[in-house]
Formats: C-alpha cells, sequence, structure tokens
C-alpha cells in the first residue's frame, strides 16, 4: 500500500480517536502538534492502526516513532 | 527495569483462564446503587410503574452490572496493576431484585505495543440465560 494511502487512514483513525473530525495530520505530524493527542490517547491510537491494518507492533517499534511518518514506515513494511 | 516489569506483566494474560464470579443484586445492593447514581427513576423504584410497562416487578439498574464489572476487573484479575480505558455493555435480559446472575470475564485480545488487554463479559442468570454481554478494555499500568 502507498505510504500516502496509509496516510489517509491513519488520518481517518485519529479523527475518530481523538473525536476531531476536522484534523490533518502529515508524515511530520508530532504529538507536540496535536491537543488531543496524549500519553493516554496515544494508546488508543496505537490500539486502532492494529485493529485496522490487522498489524501487531512491538513496544520497541513503537517507542522510535518521531513523527507519524515513523509510524507509517513501520505500517507499510508490516502489511 | 520498569519496561521488563510491564512486558511479565502483560504476558500472564496470555494464558489467563476465564474469571468466574457469581453476584447478587441485592436489596443492599439496589440501595447502594440508587443513592450512588441518584438514580429514582420510576422503573427502578415504582412497582405499579414497571408493571404497567410490562414487567413483573422493578427493574434493576443496568449500570449495578457495570459495577460488578468494576469488581471482575479491580479484583479478580492475577495483578492489581490495571485501569480501565473503556467499556460498552448491552442489555439482553431485565434483571430483578435477588437475582443471582454468574459472571464471565475471558481474555478476548492483547496488544503488547502498549501493554493493552480487550476482555468481553457476560451475566448469565439462574436459567442459564444471559442478561447482558460486553467488552472492556484496561491498561496495564
Amino acid at each position: 500500500m502507498e505510504k500516502e494511502r496509509i496516510l489517509a487512514e491513519v488520518q481517518d483513525i485519529f479523527r475518530d480517536v481523538l473525536d476531531n473530525d476536522d484534523l490533518e495530520i502529515n508524515f511530520n505530524t508530532v504529538a507536540d502538534d496535536v491537543d488531543e493527542w496524549d500519553s493516554l490517547s496515544h494508546i488508543q491510537l496505537v490500539v486502532g492502526i492494529e485493529k485496522h491494518f490487522g498489524l501487531h507492533f512491538t513496544s520497541q517499534q513503537i517507542t522510535k516513532w518521531k513523527d507519524v511518518g515513523a509510524m507509517c514506515d513501520d505500517i507499510a513494511t508490516s502489511i | 527495569m520498569l519496561y521488563q516489569t510491564k512486558i511479565r506483566m502483560i504476558e500472564i494474560f496470555k494464558n489467563m483462564q476465564a474469571v468466574r464470579h457469581k453476584f447478587v443484586v441485592s436489596q443492599k445492593v439496589y440501595e447502594a446503587f440508587q443513592q450512588c447514581s441518584g438514580d429514582y427513576n420510576p422503573l427502578h423504584t415504582k412497582v405499579e410503574f414497571a408493571k404497567e410497562k410490562g414487567f413483573k416487578e422493578c427493574v434493576m439498574y443496568g449500570n449495578i452490572l457495570n459495577a460488578f464489572v468494576s469488581m471482575l476487573i479491580g479484583e479478580c484479575l492475577p495483578t492489581k496493576d490495571v485501569m480501565i480505558n473503556s467499556q460498552d455493555i448491552t442489555y439482553r435480559q431485565p434483571v430483578f431484585l435477588n437475582d443471582e446472575l454468574d459472571a464471565e470475564l475471558t481474555v478476548e485480545k492483547i496488544y503488547e505495543s502498549v501493554n493493552v488487554v480487550d476482555f468481553k463479559f457476560r451475566f448469565n442468570n439462574v436459567n442459564g440465560k444471559t442478561v447482558a454481554r460486553g467488552h472492556i478494555q484496561i491498561s496495564v499500568i
């Protein structure tokens, strides 16, 4: 799957989990850029992504995510 | 060290057997929940009203079962290091005063990356009918 397509699907997950239909994210987006993205919502974002794409990440993987782009890279290599 | 501890904690849910517990919706439970919630809706407090609506007696508060789920999570899991993230419940049959309910809680999915466990639960009455079922998600903290 193309990274742009993955980003679009990840954005839908972010909008649902963070309850913000207007949220726009890009590959450079980090938690500090999004008010609703805190440590608790991060858990729900990871769970939502794992469910949606049928993936299982490791804690080592997700601690290396510096931005949404890194998240999408891991998704792309795992599906 | 903290990281290793969490990994070990999540491991204990992998082979966890179903949690089973018997609950009774006693007068004490009913009154405590009523006072706690402040819900005096006549369906729960007026027999005549409940009968008008087709029930044999006052219907117990559905959310008493959510309180029972809280007990299952807080007291019956193999670790106390847990926190509830989310919970949903679907009611299928009414529950009445002094009903005995058999609760069963089973692991549905484990998200090791974020130390999260999804459970499903159900409550059966003495006739073996499911009165409610649902899902609950916890974090290992």
